[in-house]
């Protein structure tokens, strides 16, 4: 990974090869960087991810659409039920109206 | 003789020691710079001109000398090594902001999945308690049931009596039609 040493020219100043120098360790560390990144895998398993969540959007709106039908479902069978209710409390007087026919 | 043994040694000398400050009395004049005249520099000091000399120049005495090449020394180092430490700081912030990036766009799916799913829990709890209360009102409504079922075969048992009066009535007719006609 980390860049060769460059060698000592003859005639070279010590300032270039200084500067050779400081190039090469800030190439190191950028390399480093990029490697640490890499070998953590984020990238892919967070894009993956990403990706995954996109597919499964359309279903859970699909989930919620169902349920929230289900609630209005649920608020007409409440509707059906107090009406029901409201005629149920006749049948006694019928029911007391036929045993006197049938007697 | 003696004055170019003397200058081949103070070359010598200035040959370890470059980069020192050059005036026109330093020992190193006479090894970097030539004489104009070719005169003793110690007999005329009043008419010393320091004129450049060019390494690797072979000396009379057949000694090759070489001088290094300084380069100009650059204004504010300092700030250059601080800009350029400042840009690779820069540079390994980006680097790293995009994965930080990618986490927070995760994160916030994340967030706003889990806010649709409390959305969803809180429609099934009603949807749930909802149920149970008119599966109970259903469960209280049964005895009207019962009744409308009793209701329902007195009704049918009324209906089959019904029809037995209605035939009685009809062959009662017939038996008086003929009683009459007799």
């Amino acid at each position: 990974m980390a860049s060769p040493e460059p060698q000592p020219r003859f005639g070279q100043s010590v300032k270039g090869l200084l500067s050779e120098k400081v190039s090469a360790c800030s190439g190191d560390v950028i390399a480093l960087t990029r490697q640490v990144l890499k070998g953590s895998r984020s990238q892919e398993l967070l894009g993956q991810a990403a990706r995954n969540m996109v597919m499964q959007e359309d279903t859970i709106l699909h989930s919620e659409d169902s349920l929230r039908k289900m609630a209005i479902i649920t608020t007409h069978l409440q509707y059906q039920q107090e009406a029901i209710q409201k005629n149920v409390e006749h049948s006694k007087n019928l029911q007391d109206q036929l045993k006197h026919l049938l007697k | 003789m003696a004055d170019r043994e003397r200058e081949t040694g103070s070359m010598e000398n200035s040959n370890s020691s470059a980069g020192q400050a050059l005036g026109p009395n330093s020992a190193t004049d006479t090894a970097l710079f030539g004489q104009i005249r070719g005169s003793d520099p110690g007999t005329d000091a009043d008419s010393y001109m320091p004129v450049p000399k060019k390494p690797g120049i072979h000396n009379e005495s057949g000694v090759e000398t070489a001088e290094e090449a300084v380069e100009p020394a650059e204004p504010d180092i300092n700030e250059l090594c601080r800009d350029m430490f400042d840009k690779m700081a820069v540079f390994l912030q980006g680097e790293l902001t995009a994965t930080c990036e990618d986490y927070k766009l995760v994160e916030n799916m994340n967030k706003l999945t889990s806010l649709k799913y409390m959305e969803m829990k809180d429609i099934s709890i009603n949807i749930s308690r909802n149920l149970k209360d008119l599966n109970q009102k259903y469960a209280g409504l049964q005895p009207y049931l019962d009744q409308i079922s009793q209701i329902e075969e007195q009704v049918t048992a009324l209906e089959q009596a019904a029809y037995k009066l209605d035939t009685y009535s009809k062959k009662l007719e017939a038996k008086f039609k003929k009683l009459e006609k007799r």
